[in-house]
């Protein structure tokens, strides 16, 4: 009698997958939410700052100080336009119109001649402090380009320290957004669709039915989340594949492993959407609820923009207890830096842990009669 | 066909503040067609839902009989079948599609399928519509699904909570021949309706007033007994008898 009958929830998933097929919502939803996401992440938000308007005061107007400007200009990071004072080089950040000033003082040719001190300032709009960063961060780039261009001698550095970045050397920012988008579209679909199906049941009064004959909550729980992991998955192929030849991505790690990672979160994510439903027994209610526990966790403490290592102590021990902050590492991890499952055996223990846990508040949590 | 039958025994249910059922005792005898009569509100969904193991009783017991023998209600589950009042069928679903997924719940073999299925969709000359879904149905061909999907497993006992609401005359009737035909076999029905006029259909019938259990028994005894000629003016004159 208590025993699981796989025919069973092979029907209510059979049932279900009929109800996708026949809703267009959900397979708009489903289809197309990665879509816009892989456009939204991929094409129009760029975390690489570029383009920025830079106000130009040239007092010298020399060789020298021509050179530097189109240093600036040919990075492609600044787009230089003159002013003609200090002043308003200073209007114009204050309007906004510049990110940053470039001032360069009378003399500074005569200077890099061996006349005196060449002497430039750099203003940075420090309103926007990520844009901040990335600006003084080309900094030192930029002034050893013109000193080489000057052919003046590079000063010896007393520590000669030579930077590397692994992995991602050009610092590509697709290469750290699109993997971390799975995170987001398992976290947000697989909990709003779970709780819908479920909290659709209860409203439909179709749930009254299914509790009067001998079908068993478990077979309900895998027959509702079984069509729904397929669904995630051919998602997540998706966002790969456009990740890989749209994007020029890496994959660098074993498929195997990021698939066995993709099931866990997705698992914990449909169980967590169960839980809702079960709780809430409405639609509405359900989908606010899951918009709130499935994006919000995914997008902001998952490490998705911010790090999770720069969090508030609190934040930082909270993540610690969300599925989507465990994914993200794993994701990451093996499309970028081809980590292998010894390197990921925390985020995966975790995540297999969070799953385990989700799944059994589903099953406690699963009314078997009418009760209130 | 096992010998299904259920006794009660002041049985009370409560919501919050509000007493549904307070204390009632029914005798829901194998073979017959047992009515449960009452206006809205008398407690009907409320015993349906409590014989069906979905709701739990505040006080008083269940006795659930097969053969015979008291036996537990995990036994005595898988012979019963039950059809709620409201909307419970998929609206997406087609009329075969129904009927196959409640197959696979009940896990009926595909020889017992065809024979049942087709001798229901017969009966109820559903077998023309049977590509149509159920949201497209008809109030009386909707009820008429919901009977297939409650008979298909050929229970030992049946209760149906208003099955003839918001049916118009011929449907009913239609509905009721179809009970008839069922009843036959041994097995055990309760209907609960808010027509007066369909308490002279049933076999006994136990007439609920509010929680409380008003009269019951043989329809036209009953009516004899109480020197009244119809079950409104029983309910009318209820509390004073």
């Amino acid at each position: 009698m208590t025993g699981f009958d796989l025919h069973r929830a092979a029907a209510v998933a059979r049932k279900e997958v009929m109800h996708i097929l026949r809703d267009p919502f959900t397979l708009a939803l489903v289809l197309g939410l990665p879509v816009v996401l892989v456009v939204f992440f991929g094409f129009a938000i760029d975390f690489d700052v570029k383009n920025l308007a830079l106000g130009v005061y040239d007092r010298d107007n020399t060789r020298h100080s021509r050179q530097l400007v189109s240093v600036f200009e040919s990075s492609g990071y600044f787009l230089p336009g003159a002013v003609d004072s200090p002043a308003a080089a200073a209007r114009g950040l204050d309007s906004g119109r510049y990110s940053a000033a470039l001032l360069v003082e009378p003399g500074f040719g005569r200077g890099l001649g061996g006349g005196g001190r060449a002497r430039v300032q750099f203003i940075v709009d420090g309103t926007d402090n990520s844009k901040a960063q990335a600006v003084l961060g080309y900094l030192p780039g930029l002034t050893g380009a013109a000193l080489r261009k000057f052919g003046a001698a590079v000063p010896a550095d007393p520590v000669p320290l030579k930077t590397r970045f692994m992995y991602n050397p050009e610092l590509n920012s697709r290469w750290f957004v699109i993997p971390g988008l799975a995170v987001i579209i398992i976290g947000l679909l697989s909990i709003l669709m779970t709780a819908l199906t479920v909290a659709r049941e209860w409203e439909n009064g179709s749930m009254e039915l299914l509790l009067s004959t001998p079908l068993r909550p478990a077979e309900i729980i895998a027959g509702k989340i079984a069509p729904y992991v397929g669904l995630i998955l051919a998602g997540v192929f998706f966002v790969n594949l456009v990740a890989r030849f749209g994007f020029g991505v890496p994959f660098r790690g074993s498929h195997l492993l990021f698939l066995g990672g993709t099931v866990l979160f997705a698992l914990a994510s449909l169980s967590q959407g169960i839980v809702i439903s079960v709780v809430t027994r409405q639609q509405q209610l359900a989908m606010q609820l899951s918009m709130i526990s499935g994006l919000l966790p995914s997008l902001l403490l998952s490490g998705f923009i911010f790090p999770v290592e720069s969090m508030p102590v609190f934040f930082r021990y909270f993540t610690m207890i969300l599925s989507p902050r465990w994914f993200m590492e794993i994701a990451r991890g093996v499309t970028i830096r081809g980590a292998g499952a010894a390197d990921l055996a925390l985020p995966l223990a975790a995540l297999a842990a969070l799953c385990a846990l989700l799944l059994a508040a589903a099953f406690k949590k699963f009314k078997t009669d009418l009760e209130p | 066909m096992a010998g299904y039958s259920i006794k009660t025994d002041t049985l009370e249910k409560n919501f919050g503040a509000v007493k549904a059922l307070k204390g009632v005792s029914f005798d829901f005898q194998e073979g017959l067609i047992h009515g449960l009569i009452g206006s809205d509100g008398a407690g009907k969904t409320t015993t349906l839902r409590l014989l069906a193991g979905l709701l739990r009783p505040a006080d008083g017991s269940l006795t659930y009989v097969r053969d015979g023998r008291p036996s537990s209600f995990a036994e005595f589950r898988p012979g019963l079948a039950y059809m709620p009042q409201q909307a419970s069928l998929y609206p997406d679903l087609s009329v075969a599609e129904h009927l196959e997924f409640f197959r696979d719940l009940y896990r009926l073999d595909a020889a017992t399928f065809k024979k049942r299925s087709a001798e229901l969709l017969e009966i109820t000359r559903l077998g023309k519509f049977r590509e149509r879904r159920a949201g497209q149905l008809s109030g009386g061909m909707y009820k008429k699904l919901g009977l297939m999907c409650a008979l298909l497993q050929s229970p030992s006992a049946l209760l149906l909570d208003e099955p003839t609401n918001g049916v118009d005359p011929i449907s009913r009737r239609e509905f009721w021949e179809l009970l008839y035909a069922q009843s036959g076999s041994g097995m055990l029905i309760i209907v609960s309706t808010a027509y007066m006029d369909e308490a002279e259909r049933c076999a006994r019938v136990n007439l609920l007033d509010s929680g409380r259990l008003l009269a019951a028994g043989e329809p036209r005894a009953l009516l004899r007994e109480r020197g009244a000629a119809s079950f409104e003016e029983i309910f009318i004159k209820g509390g004073a008898v």
